[in-house]
């Protein structure tokens, strides 16, 4: 069975601005994240699977056929994209019958399946309202309905927690990981919030001036360290001292302490240095990798 | 007594295992979209109330041509198809100047045309889709008055059998000329709409060019009373006064200027009718293939220019 997704020697250039090199990945079944500065070549890449652009050379295939040369494997794929997409007139109910429509489905069936997907989304009570009325997040949950309405074997989302509130962020990040765990629909989720990938996805792609940066399973990159990170109270500068006399490796960054963890004995030498500085011991934890390094690492 | 009783289990997600029916699908969808959005179903009473005025004015129009025919008795004498056809060109011109960016405008200002074209459907599918519901709906409005005028006329006369018998071939003419009508009103608004997300900005555009290219074509071909000259000019209307065009024999070309007359000239072939009207007399001395040639580049221009206009925006 090829992957959902497959960009093979991938390039594009706009004139002499190059938006993608010679990039080689596969997605698979699961939530896959494409992680990236802006201008990294993201969006380029999705419109690439999406046959809207056609590559400078190599090729972006869905599943084993290339993107720009079949409009009918369109009828797998969701898309929602980052920008505005709604209409203002039509209801909830209206637009994501006729868009399953223009996805091939039926009026019968794309009725029922609007009715459907507006439920999973959370907007079953408002599907009657026009899309003009909606508030952000909701307008962000219908944009995610309309990629999902036509059942495709994977949703390509970009940025699709943009212009969403804290409370609202953390709703759609959760929605997609049911779409992707609970409902079966494969996604590339296409961020440069490293906090969006690292909650949702399974597996990263990180994208760096047009060029593969890393790919791999996120709990790799978010594995323990030989660290640990120790957070206190009052006396942090007496309390490094303390540590680094009894020959421990201590760093301070911001409010934290980094020590660099060679022998298990370290901790009982730890717990003492906190009693003798008086420093009131708030935190104590292995410290893991966070996308942020391998993002500052790939960027390097 | 027994007790009926129920349960409610949620499924959860249930993947879809109907019928997929591919670009085909799509753009009959599209299609459909589009003549509802163009006579504003599934939005609010504005968006009605205009197309539902035009469409009146036409049928009122062709039921009061039938019944002053009837009273007077005078059957085609009165106005005729193609008489028709002027008459209601004022309506289509408003109807395709303000209706057609209806079908484009918004698609593009709120982004609702990537969602169209990331689904089995290419920028060829979507503009034939977005002509042809606008097209469809344009010959309806214009062959509802002409089927109206034509039941009017026949039951008109004191021996319908034989005005059919006599005129069955008006029929397929005015089903011909209302297609060639239907064309370019449907297909040069569409044209200028593809320029801008502004509904307001391409309708007085629209309005602007059609009134604007029949005063500088009336200028152009209006007569030159101080010519005196009785073997190059012609003579027509009641008066018999001689009319030679102030700009001289290229008036006949300035003709083709009105933009508002272009599709005229053709269908005045295809009915066969004189057209009484100062430019319309001026472009009937050319060749009639001439008139046939500017409607084809047109219609088939704006056409072009639609699509790749439309091939650039979404590359």
């Amino acid at each position: 069975m090829p992957p959902l997704l497959e960009a093979k020697g991938l390039t594009k250039r706009y004139g002499t601005t190059i938006a993608l090199e010679s990039v080689d990945f596969e997605v698979h079944e699961g939530i896959t994240g494409l992680l990236g500065h802006n201008g990294a070549g993201k969006s380029t890449a999705i419109k690439l699977f999406l046959g809207i652009l056609q590559p400078t050379s190599g090729s972006a295939e869905v599943m084993g056929q290339k993107a720009h040369e079949s409009v009918e494997v369109r009828d797998r794929l969701g898309y929602m994209p980052e920008h505005d997409c709604l209409p203002i007139n039509p209801t909830a109910s209206e637009f994501l019958t006729h868009m399953a429509q223009v996805s091939g489905l039926p009026p019968s069936f794309a009725r029922t399946r609007a009715a459907d997907v507006l439920r999973h989304v959370g907007l079953a009570e408002e599907r009657y309202r026009p899309l003009g009325d909606f508030s952000t997040g909701m307008k962000q949950r219908v944009k995610l309905a309309q990629a999902l309405v036509h059942d495709p074997a994977i949703a390509l989302l970009d940025e699709a927690t943009s212009g969403l509130d804290p409370a609202g962020r953390e709703e759609m990040l959760d929605l997609i990981r049911r779409t992707g765990k609970e409902f079966g629909i494969s996604i590339l989720l296409s961020s440069h919030l490293m906090g969006d990938i690292e909650r949702t996805c399974d597996r990263i792609i990180v994208l760096d001036g047009g060029h593969i940066g890393e790919i791999g399973e996120v709990s790799h990159f978010t594995a323990e360290t030989q660290n640990i990170i120790i957070e206190v109270d009052r006396n942090i500068d007496d309390f490094v001292t303390v540590l680094t006399q009894k020959n421990i490796r201590a760093a301070i960054e911001g409010p934290l302490i980094v020590v660099e963890l060679e022998r298990e004995e370290q901790y009982d030498i730890i717990r003492d240095a906190v009693v003798d500085t008086d420093a009131r011991l708030r935190r104590l934890t292995p410290r893991r990798h966070g996308l942020a390094d391998i993002f500052r690492g790939a960027h390097q | 007594m027994k007790e009926y009783g129920g349960e409610v289990f949620d499924l959860g997600y249930q993947h879809y295992e109907g019928p997929r029916e591919g670009r085909m699908r799509a753009r009959k969808a599209l299609w459909i979209n589009g003549m509802r959005t163009a006579i504003g179903l599934g939005r609010g009473t504005r968006a009605k109330l205009l197309p539902a005025l035009l469409f009146l004015i036409v049928i009122m129009t062709a039921v009061i041509i039938s019944l002053t025919a009837a009273a007077a008795d005078v059957g085609e004498e009165f106005a005729n198809h193609a008489d028709f056809y002027r008459i209601i060109s004022v309506v289509l011109l408003i109807f395709s100047a303000i209706i057609a960016p209806e079908l484009l405008c918004p698609d593009r200002r709120d982004g609702v045309i990537f969602l169209y074209l990331v689904r089995p459907l290419t920028t060829t599918d979507y503009i034939i889709g977005r002509w042809l519901a606008f097209f469809t709906v344009t010959f309806a409005l214009i062959i509802i008055g002409q089927v109206i005028l034509f039941a009017g006329l026949t039951l008109a006369v004191d021996e319908p059998f034989e005005y059919l018998k006599a005129n069955w071939l008006d029929v397929p003419r005015f089903l011909c000329a209302g297609i060639i009508i239907a064309a370019f009103t449907t297909t040069l608004p569409l044209a200028v709409s593809a320029f801008t997300t502004r509904k307001s900005f391409a309708a007085s555009f629209v309005i602007g060019l059609f009134f604007i290219t029949a005063i500088i074509a009336g200028i152009m071909t209006e007569c030159d009373y101080s010519y005196d000259s009785d073997s190059e000019s012609f003579d027509y209307g009641s008066n018999q006064q001689v009319c030679e065009p102030i700009t001289g024999d290229a008036g006949k070309w300035l003709g083709l200027l009105d933009i508002g007359e272009i599709s005229d000239h053709v269908t005045d072939l295809i009915m066969d009718d004189e057209n009484e009207s100062q430019v319309a007399k001026q472009v009937s001395q050319l060749p009639a293939v001439v008139p046939i040639l500017w409607y084809l580049i047109m219609t088939v221009g704006p056409g072009l220019i639609l699509l790749h206009r439309y091939r650039r925006l979404t590359a």
